[in-house]
Order: C-alpha cells, then sequence, then structure tokens
C-alpha cells in the first residue's frame, strides 16, 4: 500500500514565548518535525502546556514560528507576507475552536459562508457552499438560525460546516469538544472521521481526551514541546 | 453575504453600540457649530457693544496744523482695502431755540442722507434732512425738549438765523461715533454754507470695516495724503474696547479650538471602544483569511457612515441650538440680537469634518485591531496595553510640549503674532492628554485608597478596570481634561484681565463726575485753551466742589508710531492715577515733577524706548524732546500713551485746553452738582457724565464680556459631559460580561452600580486635578500671550472658588454619567450578560 501524498510538513519548528526578558522566555515547542498526508486523521494531545496547541497554531498560520518551518502544500508559511498568509487561512486551511467562534449577528448560513465572502466569491456561490457544508455536517435545516439559537453541538457543527466551505487541504481543530456533553462530542467526532473516510478530507485535532484521540488514525503525543510518540491505531497507555 | 452585510448585522445585534459611536459625532460635530455660531454671535455682539460705547472703527484724515481744510484736497480713499465710507465732517457751535428754551448746540454737518442709507446712522423716527431748512436733532435732546418730526427749530448761525424743521430724529448711540457730541445734524452744504465757510471740513472720518487690521489701513491712507494732511486714530478715543476685548477674543478662540479638541477626543474615544469591543470578531475575520487590509475597510467604511449619519444630527442640532445661543450671548452683551447668519458652506462643512474626524479617529483602533496577535484578539481576557502605544504617546507628549513652548518662545522674542498662542495652548493641552496615561494611573491608585473601606471592594475592582486600559482611560479623561482646564484656564485668565482693567480705570477716574471736550472744534488753541481756563474756573467756583482736574488729549507721534499725549494736573493730595512698572510711585512723581514723562507700556512696545531714553515727541506740528522717565500701565489709546504734568504739557508742546475735567465732589454733595455742571457743560459744549455713568458703560462692556464668554464655556461643558456620558455608556457596555461575571460570584447590583460610579468618579476627580495643571497653564499662556499686546505682565491670581466649582461640576458629571448605564447593566439577565461578546 502505498503512503498518502503529503500534504503538510515541518521542519525543526520551534516557538519560545517571550515574556521580556531571557529568563523568563518560555519555549513551547522546541524543534519538532512532523509530517501529515492527504486523508489523515491525526489527533494531537499531551497535557496541559505540552505545546499541542501551539503546534496547531502554528500548523494554521496564525502563529509564525520561531525558528524552523511549516510546509503546506510545499509552501512555506514563513515566507509569505500577511495577506498571502491570510490567502491561505481563508482558501486552503478550515478552523474549528473549542469556543466554536461563531460571529453572534450572523445566521449559521452566513457565519459558513464567511470565508468564501472574504475570498470575493459571488453571493449565490457563498449561499450554494454554504449550504452543501451544512449538508454535509447535518445541519441544513438550522442555516437560518442565529448562534445563539443553537445548542453547542449544533454551534460546533456548523463550525466544522465553515471549516469545510472553501474545500480545504486540512482543518485544524483546537479541542473541538472541550466544550461539549459527551453525546455531541460522540457526533462531532463521528461527523469528523465520516468526512475523512468519504471526503478523503485531512483533519488535524488537538484533544486531550483519550476517546476523541482514540478515533483518529494517528496520535501524536507531545510533552514539554517535543513530540513524544507518534502512533497509528490505539493510543499508548 | 459581504462585509457590508456584515457591517448591517452588527448594528442591528447591538444597536445601542453603533448609536453610541454615531451620537459621539453628533454630539461633536453640535458642539463645533454652536461653538462656532456662539463665537460668532460673541464677536458680532462686541462688535455693537463697542459700536455702542466707542463708536465704529475709524481713522481721521486732519490738516497737520489742526486748521479746517478743504476737502477736495482729500484723494479717493475708498477704494483702500478695509474702508467701508468716507465721510466729511464739518463742526459748528450755534445756539438752538425750542420754544422759550434756548440752548447751546453743537451741529454737525454731513450727508444724512448716504449716511442712513449706508447704515451709519440710524434714524428713531422721521427721514433724513435734505432741503436748505431742515435738520435732524438727537433722539435723546428732541425727548427732553418735548420736541417731535415736523416741529420747527430757530438755528442761530454766522449768516443768518433759520427757522428749521426737523425732519428726523437720531439714536443717540448712532451719533456717537461721528458727532462728538453735536445734537443737531444738518447737511454739510447747508451747514458750512450757513456758517460762511464753503467747502472746509474739520476733518474727514473713514470708517472701516469690521474686523480689519486697522493700522493697516492707516498707513494705506497716510501715503495718499498731500502733504499738510495726516492720517491718524482719533486721539482721545480710548481703543477701550479692543483692549478689554483683546482677551476675550483671545478665550474665544480657545474655546472654539479646545471644544474642536474634546470633539475628537470623544470621537476617538468612541471609536476606539467601538473597534475594542469587537475585537474578538474582528480578530475571528482574520483568522478565517480575511486580509489586514479588509478589516480596515470595514471599520473605517463603519466609521464613515456612522461619521456622516451623527455628523447630519450634529449638524441640525448645532444649528437649532445656535440661535438660542446667540440670543443668550446677545442678552449678556446688553445688545439687540444679530440674525443668526449660516454661511452655506457650514452644513457641508461640519459633516464632511465629522466624516473626517470619525474616519481619523477609527484608523488607529483599526490599524491596532489588524496588528494584535491573532491568539491574543482570541482570548476572552481584555486586551493588555500595547507597551508601543504607550511609548508612542510618551513620545508625542514631550513633542508637544516642545512645540508647544517653543510657540511662547518664539512670540516672547516676536517671531510669532500673540495669536498663536491659540495654536500653542491647544498643543499644550493636547500634550498634558497624551501626557494623561502616565499621571493618571498612579493619580487613580491614590485617590483609590482614598474610597471609604466601606466600598474598598468596588474602589478595588474601579481602579483595576481604569488602571487596565490606559488608552481608553486617557481619551476620557482627555475629554473632562480639556472641559476642566477650559473653565479653569479661561475663567482665571478673564477675570484676571478683566481686573486688571478695571482696577487701571479705578485709578484712572477716581472723581465722582467727568466733564469730556468734544475735541473736535476747529478753533485755535489759544482759543480753547483759553476757554478752557474759563471753564475751569467756573467749575472750581461750584459750591460743593473739593477739587478739579483738568486733563489734555492730544495726538503725538513718537519714531513714527502715533501716540496719545495726556496732560494731566496731577495733584499730590490724590494717588498717582498710573501703575508704574520697575519704578516706584514716588521715582514717577517726582521725574514728572521735573517736566519728564512716562510712557505707556503698549507705546514702548511698539516704539522700542525704554525708561530713561530721550524721545522726539511731535504734537501740533512742532517736534520737541522729552526725557521717558518710566514706564506705566494705561490702557488709553490701546495703552499707546505719553503722559505728562499739564505744566510740562503747555511749556513743551503748547497744549493749554483740559480735554477732560475731573471734578470731584465735597463729602455728600455729588448729586448736588449735576445741575451746575450741566450748566458748564452746555455752556461749553461739553458732555457731562457722573463717574457712575461711566463705570457703567465699562461694565457694560466687562459683564457682557465675560458673561458671553461664560456661557460659552457653559456649552463646553455641556459638550464636555454629553461626550463623557457618551463614552462612560460605551465603557459600561463593554464590560457588560466583566458585570455580569461579578454578579455571577455575587456581587449584589447596588455593589455593582457602586463600582461603575466609583469607576467614573474617581476618573472624574484624577481628571480633575490634571485639568487643573492644565488650566492654571492654560492661563499663564493667554497672559503671556496677552503680554505683547498690553505690554506689561498680567499676575495670575488663583481663584479658589473657580477651581472648585469646576472640579465639583467634573465629580458631578461622572456620576451621572455612570448612574444610568450602570442601572441598566444590571438589569439585565445574568445569562444575557455573560454571553455578550
Amino acid at each position: 500500500m502505498h503512503a498518502p501524498p503529503t500534504i503538510l510538513r515541518t521542519e525543526r519548528l520551534e516557538k519560545t514565548f517571550s515574556g521580556g526578558d531571557a529568563q523568563s522566555a518560555v519555549a513551547a515547542v522546541g524543534g519538532v518535525d512532523f509530517q501529515v498526508g492527504r486523508g489523515e486523521f491525526v489527533a494531537i494531545t499531551g497535557a496541559s502546556g505540552s505545546g499541542k496547541s501551539t503546534l496547531l497554531h502554528m500548523l494554521g498560520g496564525i502563529t509564525r514560528p520561531t525558528a524552523g518551518r511549516v510546509l503546506l502544500e510545499g509552501v512555506d508559511l514563513a515566507t509569505l507576507d500577511d495577506d498571502a498568509l491570510a490567502a491561505i487561512r481563508r482558501r486552503r486551511i478550515g478552523f474549528v475552536f473549542q469556543r466554536y467562534n461563531l460571529l453572534p449577528e450572523l445566521s449559521l448560513l452566513e457565519n459558513v459562508s464567511l470565508p468564501l465572502a472574504l475570498d470575493g466569491a459571488t453571493p449565490a456561490r457563498c449561499e450554494a457552499a454554504a449550504r452543501a457544508a451544512l449538508e454535509a455536517v447535518g445541519m441544513a435545516h438550522r442555516g437560518s438560525h442565529r448562534p445563539d439559537e443553537l445548542s453547542g453541538g449544533e454551534q460546533q457543527r456548523g463550525a466544522i460546516a465553515r471549516a469545510l466551505v472553501t474545500d480545504p487541504a486540512v482543518v485544524l481543530a483546537d479541542e473541538p469538544t472541550g466544550a461539549l456533553d459527551s453525546a455531541n462530542s460522540a457526533r462531532v467526532v463521528e461527523l469528523l472521521q465520516r468526512l475523512v473516510a468519504e471526503r478523503q478530507q485531512t483533519v488535524i485535532l488537538v484533544t486531550h481526551d483519550p476517546a476523541v484521540a482514540a478515533a483518529a488514525g494517528r496520535i501524536v503525543r507531545m510533552q514539554d514541546g517535543l513530540i513524544d510518540t507518534d502512533s497509528v491505531g490505539t493510543p499508548p497507555p | 453575504m459581504n462585509l457590508r452585510g456584515l457591517l448591517i448585522r452588527q448594528w442591528m445585534r447591538r444597536p445601542g453600540r453603533a448609536l453610541a459611536a454615531a451620537l459621539s459625532v453628533a454630539v461633536a460635530v453640535g458642539a463645533a457649530v454652536a461653538t462656532w455660531a456662539a463665537a460668532d454671535a460673541s464677536r458680532v455682539g462686541y462688535k455693537r457693544l463697542t459700536e455702542a460705547v466707542a463708536g465704529v472703527p475709524t481713522i481721521d484724515v486732519t490738516a497737520r496744523d489742526g486748521k479746517r481744510f478743504d476737502a477736495m484736497a482729500v484723494p479717493r480713499v475708498v477704494d483702500v482695502p478695509g474702508v467701508r465710507a468716507v465721510v466729511p465732517l464739518f463742526y459748528r457751535p450755534s445756539l438752538l431755540r425750542v420754544g422759550e428754551s434756548r440752548l447751546r448746540e453743537v451741529a454737525v454737518g454731513v450727508d444724512v442722507a448716504a449716511l442712513v442709507s449706508a447704515g451709519l446712522l440710524t434714524l428713531e423716527s422721521g427721514e433724513p434732512c435734505r432741503e436748505d431748512d431742515e435738520v435732524v436733532l438727537d433722539a435723546t435732546l428732541a425727548k427732553g425738549l418735548g420736541v417731535v418730526v415736523g416741529d420747527e427749530v430757530l438755528f442761530f448761525a454766522r449768516r443768518r438765523v433759520a427757522r428749521m424743521r426737523v425732519t428726523g430724529l437720531a439714536a443717540t448711540d448712532s451719533l456717537r461715533w461721528f458727532a462728538e457730541g453735536a445734537t443737531v445734524v444738518a447737511d454739510i452744504q447747508v451747514l458750512e454754507s450757513m456758517s460762511l465757510s464753503t467747502a472746509e471740513v474739520d476733518r474727514v472720518r473713514v470708517v472701516l470695516a469690521a474686523d480689519v487690521d486697522r493700522e493697516g489701513v492707516l498707513a494705506a491712507v497716510a501715503e495718499r495724503l498731500p502733504e499738510g494732511l495726516v492720517a491718524e486714530v482719533p486721539a482721545g478715543r480710548a481703543s477701550l474696547a479692543d483692549d478689554v476685548l483683546h482677551s476675550a477674543n483671545l478665550g474665544l478662540d480657545f474655546v472654539t479650538a479646545l471644544t474642536l479638541a474634546m470633539a475628537w477626543f470623544i470621537v476617538g474615544n468612541a471609536m476606539l471602544m467601538n473597534v475594542a469591543e469587537r475585537r474578538r470578531g474582528l480578530t475571528l475575520i482574520r483568522v478565517l483569511g480575511g486580509t489586514g487590509r479588509q478589516v480596515r475597510r470595514l471599520v473605517t467604511v463603519e466609521a464613515a457612515i456612522l461619521g456622516a449619519l451623527g455628523a447630519a444630527v450634529g449638524a441640525a442640532a448645532g444649528l437649532a441650538a445656535a440661535a438660542p445661543i446667540s440670543a443668550g450671548i446677545a442678552r449678556a452683551l446688553q445688545t439687540r440680537a444679530g440674525d443668526v447668519v449660516v454661511h452655506p458652506l457650514l452644513v457641508p462643512v461640519a459633516v464632511a469634518l465629522g466624516v473626517v474626524i470619525a474616519v481619523a479617529a477609527a484608523w488607529w483602533p483599526a490599524r491596532q485591531a489588524t496588528s494584535v496577535d491573532l491568539l491574543e484578539g482570541l482570548s476572552v481576557l481584555p486586551a493588555k496595553p500595547a507597551r508601543e502605544s504607550m511609548r508612542v504617546l510618551l513620545v508625542a507628549a514631550v513633542l508637544l510640549s516642545v512645540v508647544a513652548f517653543g510657540c511662547e518662545l518664539a512670540m516672547a522674542f516676536g517671531l510669532l503674532p500673540p495669536r498663536a498662542s491659540v495654536i500653542s495652548g491647544v498643543v499644550l493641552l493636547l500634550a498634558f492628554v497624551a501626557f494623561t496615561p502616565f499621571f493618571l494611573i498612579p493619580l487613580v491608585r491614590i485617590l483609590g485608597r482614598l474610597v471609604p473601606p466601606r466600598w474598598r471592594i468596588e474602589g478595588r475592582l474601579a481602579v483595576e478596570q481604569i488602571v487596565r486600559q490606559p488608552i481608553r482611560t486617557a481619551l476620557t479623561a482627555g475629554v473632562l481634561v480639556v472641559a476642566v482646564s477650559n473653565g479653569i484656564g479661561l475663567g482665571h485668565a478673564i477675570r484676571d484681565s478683566v481686573d486688571d482693567v478695571l482696577g487701571w480705570y479705578g485709578k484712572m477716574l477716581r472723581a465722582d463726575w467727568v466733564l469730556t471736550q468734544a475735541g473736535a472744534l476747529s478753533v485755535s488753541r489759544q482759543e480753547r485753551g483759553a476757554a478752557s481756563r474759563d471753564m475751569e474756573a467756573e467749575a472750581r467756583g461750584l459750591d460743593g466742589v473739593a477739587d478739579v482736574e483738568g486733563i489734555g488729549v492730544a495726538t503725538g507721534r513718537i519714531s513714527g508710531q502715533v501716540c496719545v499725549v495726556i496732560a494731566r494736573d496731577l495733584p499730590s493730595a490724590l494717588p498717582l492715577p498710573l501703575v508704574p512698572v520697575d519704578a516706584t510711585e514716588a521715582d514717577v512723581r517726582q521725574a514728572l515733577e521735573r517736566g519728564e514723562a512716562v510712557a505707556g507700556t503698549v507705546l514702548a512696545q511698539r516704539t522700542g524706548l525704554k525708561a530713561g531714553d530721550d524721545v522726539v515727541v511731535e504734537v501740533f506740528g512742532r517736534k520737541t524732546p522729552v526725557r521717558v522717565a518710566a514706564l506705566v500701565v494705561d490702557y488709553t489709546s490701546g495703552g499707546a500713551s505719553l503722559v505728562l504734568r499739564r505744566d510740562a504739557a503747555r511749556r513743551l508742546f503748547g497744549m493749554e485746553a483740559a480735554d477732560v475735567l475731573l471734578v470731584t465732589a465735597a463729602e455728600g454733595r455729588s448729586p448736588a452738582l449735576r445741575e451746575p455742571l450741566e450748566a458748564i457743560a452746555r455752556k461749553h459744549s461739553m458732555f457731562l457724565r457722573s463717574f457712575g455713568e461711566l463705570r457703567g458703560f465699562i461694565d457694560r462692556i466687562v459683564s457682557g464680556v465675560v458673561g458671553s464668554l461664560w456661557s460659552i464655556l457653559g456649552l463646553g461643558f455641556v459638550v464636555g459631559s454629553l461626550g463623557v456620558a457618551n463614552t462612560v455608556t460605551m465603557s459600561v457596555l463593554e464590560q457588560q460580561r466583566s458585570l455580569g461575571l461579578l454578579r455571577a460570584v455575587g456581587m449584589r447590583r447596588g455593589q455593582v452600580i457602586g463600582m461603575v460610579v466609583l469607576q467614573s468618579v474617581l476618573l472624574g476627580a484624577a481628571a480633575g486635578i490634571v485639568g487643573l495643571v492644565a488650566g492654571v497653564t492654560t492661563a499663564l499662556f493667554i497672559q503671556f500671550a496677552s503680554q505683547p499686546l498690553l505690554g506689561h505682565p498680567l499676575a495670575l491670581h488663583i481663584r479658589p472658588g473657580v477651581v472648585v466649582a469646576n472640579l465639583l461640576a467634573a465629580l458631578a458629571v461622572t456620576a451621572l454619567a455612570a448612574w444610568l448605564p450602570a442601572r441598566r447593566a444590571v438589569k439585565l439577565e445574568l445569562l444575557e450578560a455573560l454571553s455578550t461578546e
């Protein structure tokens, strides 16, 4: 069996948060080499402060690394200016956050279409793509509702639809079940699994929940800013 | 759904926030329009007051030898820029018989119809005289005599006795600028013919347009005159109003400029909060792939739309407020209210200004919103103040201070005009506001310790809330700092200037009655001297007169500058009516007795002369060297005066006549002197005024000016209050989630309201203290700027009443501004408050 083509790769990736002087600087991620193939479902786990969220933010171009490189579909994110990086985030990366981060003043349909609208797509295309994305997550019937009219699980599924609307190269999910009860968590995980299986969607999620991590095909465990283990299948005990 | 749609959804979801932002622009633009209109109304009022008291601004063309001259010898000057009209004047003492009354009156010949049509002479009734046997009478005189339009009077002239019909009654105020005491107005050719003096005039009075540079026009007119004629500011016509109004005008400029600055702070703060409150949403747009440019465009387009809406509302409100404000100011100045003339460009300019200010104010927070770290921007925790912003603020504050003090130094050395103090004052105030976050935080912490123990928790939280947002705090405080410093600074500057002038008049006018020579009759100096001696003797001989002091006034020239030469008796029994600068009263008195002179500080400033200099003074065409013993504070003719004893003036310049007699009554005899003094006045063609009347004139100017300035200051404070109310409301909206959290952890609603009010009051107190320092500095700036014009320093007297009133007003405004939004915030359902984004 052939290995899937690499879609995302890091080389000696580092991130240090400076506290104003050398003594108070914190190395959140210290030299990570890591790669993800198309259609992989990767869970990054680890204790609080292990650097998993920082790694995810660097992969998504939300934070720039202190050293090293992130290559998404062969493009080095560190070499891009702010506008080009914004275009990559808009077109090639889908984000899912723990707190959903839907704009409260927009309907769910409008929230989902926002990345396309930012990219200058026509209203018709925005609407059609958003409806399709909502359909994919089973939320088409709630498109006209505003976030405060939806449950937490529904909001998160809406957020996943928003992440999918531009058909991104990779979906990055930061603790997507962190604010949900177990039933809703299970539904979100199941949805992500289905996207990987049916659409060959690459998904990288950060979680500290072993049950969620277990749903992924590959589990990367981080400790003190470094990859401790990188295993396929069941998570390490 | 594009970004425009997102904007509209945001407004629909949070109409209060958008409304508050638009309201801030409305307040700012409304304030600017209303202040502008009020300042205009004040200037018009000042002009009318000046015209009523001192006459319209004029310069005179006279013969160098003081005699009559041919009017045709005056070249055309009406085309000189700033000249409104050219009025030849011919005066003639005459006898008037009305029924059984015989009166010695002065008649003035002018082109009556032309003056009336030019608006320079107001007829209370009737029409201008045009025929040989027609006259116009002073309405006050006519009223006293019971004469009405259509009556006939007998007029005794050199050529004949004529029976003349009264065609009109002239308003006394409108005669003042040219009649010089004349109460009978006739056509100039008729009067000349009756006086056997064809084509000769006493003077040609050149009427100037309002707000024109009198010195400039004077020079332009003088340039065209032939040898033998001179152009000069009418001697003895003290530019009292100019002097009193000088500080007031500076004050008006300050108030207008500071209101604009305040408007900027109000809008800036509102826009800052409007953006800061949506920090997470704007960051999310960037995380989802929106570019910085898109976010900046979103914010600036929003600012432009809200700015335009707010500006339109503000301009309408400002215009609506302008009429009553102008009427109030006219009442304060005791002048008739003029129609509020709105420049056609005012509204479009105000709206454009509102949009520009709103966009400019939104630009910085928009830039901040797009430069903030994405992770930090997504955080639910409040944003930390950027160190870079604080550094920029510090640098800006230092630079602004350097510019302000540099301007003041340049003014001190005469490199910049005194009016530049308006700019430097505003720049200094901006510097104060830029320094505010650095003063304010420690100040708030200190004030926080003074909060009574029962409100310790509320006080602690209030302090932290203020401290964590230094930029926003500085802008909110900036509005208060400007309002308080306006009140304190201008309050002190106005009072000090007014007290300075009043103090001088107190010394100058120490008599009970004042007899004033018209000073326009073309009789020889010898004739006038003789008449004057008779008049003085008659006054001294009256029963109940304790003392009579004669004052002679003449136009002089020193180093090409026109000055007023004042010759006074200066009796040793009375205190010296001058305020010496760097000299004692005894030294000045001794120097005057030696025949030396003292010079007004403004004259010294203009000519560069110093105490101890010998100068050549030209009076009546005669040039005489005089030693200037000292400089004195004097407001006569704008302080450009040379004062000496009458005996010295007689010897040096041949000044015999007393143009003014100051009559001091014996204890309790003043009222009884009115009748005999009136008889002397009539006989010698003088005005009689009681000291009280004269003080009344001066008080009328002073109280009017002070009243109008206080009105505009009050307007500024109202604007400041609205601005503070608006920003505090927005601040409470922004804190809604935090307030909900506090309630969730057990804080009572009353405690939350207390915390918000305390927060506002602490801010008000701290801003009041900074405003106090800024206000005192502003007052010093205004006074420093007045120095080159007044020629002497004004002492700053701190007035506790003004300070306390301003500080209390600041506290009251901030407490009230916080109360309502705090009450509204705690009424929200807990869950709703907690879910606020």
